[in-house]
């Protein structure tokens, strides 16, 4: 039997005329809301992965980024009124620049340090959202008006629509870059630093340079995305945005669809939003859901450390072999 | 900001140093499984909680003194601490890479069961001598810390004396700092470790022991507590318990100073400072080696 290949840039495009369509094919909001989520949840993951899958630096830092990409967006939509839809994406510029700053300082330690220091980086931008009350309202955190376009506020039937498009724009946006920086040079560097980093820098490679270049720009996505996750909810909690837990689930995702591969964060991301929505709302406001994603994610650095895409292309090419050997021409 | 007087800043001193001695219980196993294992477990601030629950259960339906449960918290935790070791964190292939992120996950579980379970109101154990203090040329000493105080030093002291004076002490020694060498020499070097992991749990049961009469807890103050800890061990320098002991005085004492001076909300800063920045600026801590690079 001839093997039928479809180009690559096919399914792509394929695939994206099906996420244009999709929130029509919703039967009710709450599958909007779900979809809108599972967008931001693939944007996160994706982001993540320049910094925790190219690079192998697995940052559990970027709730930070989240939180402060929304606080930004809040707080300049209550006192300006600048539209959320548009600072977002120049806010989290200011995000970028603070990544830098801390990717400058924190990406001289490795391994579990960095893991450790990144974890600190969360703690201390979460105590100065609960602490400093004057900007940021304290453990109430902010809230915004109803979202709308010059005064007018969306109808209530119709809402999700614009948070879908701008979270896909966003998310296309994102694996274009992703997409990028793998083929690039920058991105190659990016690998021998997760692969050996020593070697990188003995054939030249600025290491240092590269890592915190890698870390702005995964933090940037992350922080529009937090500018928009604000607007959706109207609403910022401190302890949610700014907790371990946000991370975690950035660093889920990725490594369940397969960390440092261009669509292994997305797949997990599709798997793992819809999940856990249906998981906090079975499990109502109790506690379980945080065990079940626990659980998840034990399984997943036991049985399956590689992800589902790379574990799914080896399986596949290991049977492509042993077909070819059966047909009595070896590759 | 206030400048206390020299009578407050001494009080303060004694109570941050009574709880620092606590602090120092329970970073010495983290410090200990970091030391033979490598692996940082961030689920000791979840096992922490989990120890001040079943203390706190152990008082409300059976009467039994929180510092009495440690005898029946230590062993079970003892024990659910080998299996672990052997049945999951053995199994991890890169430990030092990925150990973060297993022990993590192990400390979700354990808040979403508790949380299940306990919801999320604070609790705190409180027996009779629970408000009680000794005054000492005008100073106070609350008893529950005294207690948590003397438990913990005492504990402290026999894991010394059987790290010091014990073959199987010896071998963890030996372990922690060249374990092929070790192994070579005829140490099952497996066994070492599920035995340390064992010990340093068993640490955690007795710390969330005494967390359990002087804080009140809930399922995600494990966070905080891990928080606690790792700066600990990590500005102590990471495997040794003489540096977690000097570092949990200190940051025992800075913390308790930084809640008189500026407020209470912002103590924990303490801890992340230290976290943050010992890391970067002298990685092997006070008193340790540098963590063992990657690759």
């Amino acid at each position: 039997m001839k093997k039928i290949r479809i180009p690559a840039p096919v399914w792509t495009v394929g695939l994206f005329i099906a996420l244009l369509a999709a929130p029509f094919a919703a039967r009710s909001q709450y599958q909007q809301h779900i979809m809108v989520m599972t967008l931001m949840a693939a944007v996160l993951a994706s982001s993540w992965n320049i910094i925790g899958g190219y690079t192998g630096y697995t940052s559990l830092g970027h709730a930070a980024f989240f939180g402060l990409g929304g606080y930004l967006v809040a707080w300049t939509n209550n006192r300006y009124g600048w539209h959320p839809f548009i600072s977002s994406w120049f806010l989290a510029l200011v995000v970028m620049v603070i990544a830098l700053i801390m990717g400058w300082i924190s990406l001289r330690t490795q391994g579990s340090a960095f893991v450790v220091v990144t974890i600190a980086v969360v703690f201390i931008f979460r105590l100065l959202a609960l602490n400093l009350s004057d900007i940021t309202n304290g453990a109430k955190g902010l809230t915004q008006p109803r979202p709308g376009w010059a005064g007018i506020p969306w109808s209530p039937e119709v809402i999700k629509i614009p948070f879908y498009y701008i979270m896909l724009a966003l998310l296309s946006l994102t694996i274009f870059v992703s997409w990028r920086i793998r083929q690039s040079k920058f991105g190659m560097g990016l690998i021998a630093i997760r692969e050996d980093e020593g070697k990188a820098e003995s054939v030249g490679i600025d290491t240092m340079m590269y890592k915190v270049l890698a870390f702005g720009i995964s933090a940037y996505f992350v922080a529009v995305a937090g500018g928009i996750y604000s607007y959706f909810f109207t609403f910022i909690d401190p302890s949610f945005v700014f907790g371990i837990f946000t991370s975690v689930t950035m660093v889920l995702m990725a490594i369940l669809g397969g960390r440092g591969t261009l669509w292994g964060p997305i797949l997990g991301a599709f798997i793992m939003a819809p999940l856990s929505d249906w998981i906090v709302g079975k499990f109502g406001g109790s506690q379980i859901h945080l065990a079940v994603f626990g659980g998840i994610l034990l399984l997943v650095m036991l049985f399956m450390p590689q992800g589902i895409l790379p574990t799914l292309i080896e399986f596949l090419n290991k049977r492509a072999k042993a077909r070819n050997v059966s047909a009595g021409n070896p590759s | 900001m206030t400048i206390p007087s020299f009578h407050l800043f001494v009080q303060t001193l004694i109570l941050g140093g009574l709880v620092g001695g606590v602090y120092a219980l329970m970073a010495s196993g983290l410090t200990l499984i970091f030391g033979v294992m490598r692996v940082i477990n961030v689920a000791h601030g979840a096992f922490l909680i989990l120890g001040a629950y079943i203390t706190y259960e152990l008082f409300q339906y059976f009467k039994i003194d929180p510092i009495a449960s440690i005898l029946i918290t230590m062993p079970v935790f003892f024990g659910a601490g080998w299996l672990i070791q052997r049945y999951m964190l053995s199994r991890i292939a890169n430990p030092e890479q990925t150990s973060v992120l297993v022990t993590f996950a192990l400390a979700l579980v354990l808040e979403g069961i508790l949380g299940f379970i306990f919801q999320t109101t604070a609790r705190m154990v409180t027996p009779s001598y629970t408000s009680d203090a000794f005054i000492f040329a005008t100073y106070r000493f609350p008893v529950t810390r005294l207690i948590g105080f003397g438990t913990a030093l005492l504990i402290i002291l026999l894991l010394y004396l059987i790290l010091q004076y014990t073959n199987l002490g010896r071998a963890i020694r030996a372990t922690t700092q060249d374990p092929r060498a070790a192994q070579l020499m005829g140490i099952n070097t497996s066994m070492i470790s599920a035995f340390t992991f064992a010990l340093g749990l068993s640490t955690a049961a007795a710390g969330g022991s005494l967390l359990s009469i002087i804080y009140s807890f809930n399922p995600s103050s494990q966070a905080d507590w891990i928080a606690r800890t790792l700066s600990i061990i990590v500005l102590g320098g990471m495997g040794s318990i003489p540096g977690a002991l000097i570092a949990a005085l200190t940051l025992g004492v800075m913390e308790q100073m930084t809640s008189i001076v500026v407020t209470l909300y912002w103590s924990p800063i303490v801890f992340y400072f230290f976290l943050f920045f010992t890391l970067i600026i002298r990685p092997q801590g006070l008193l340790g080696e540098i963590i063992r690079e990657k690759g």
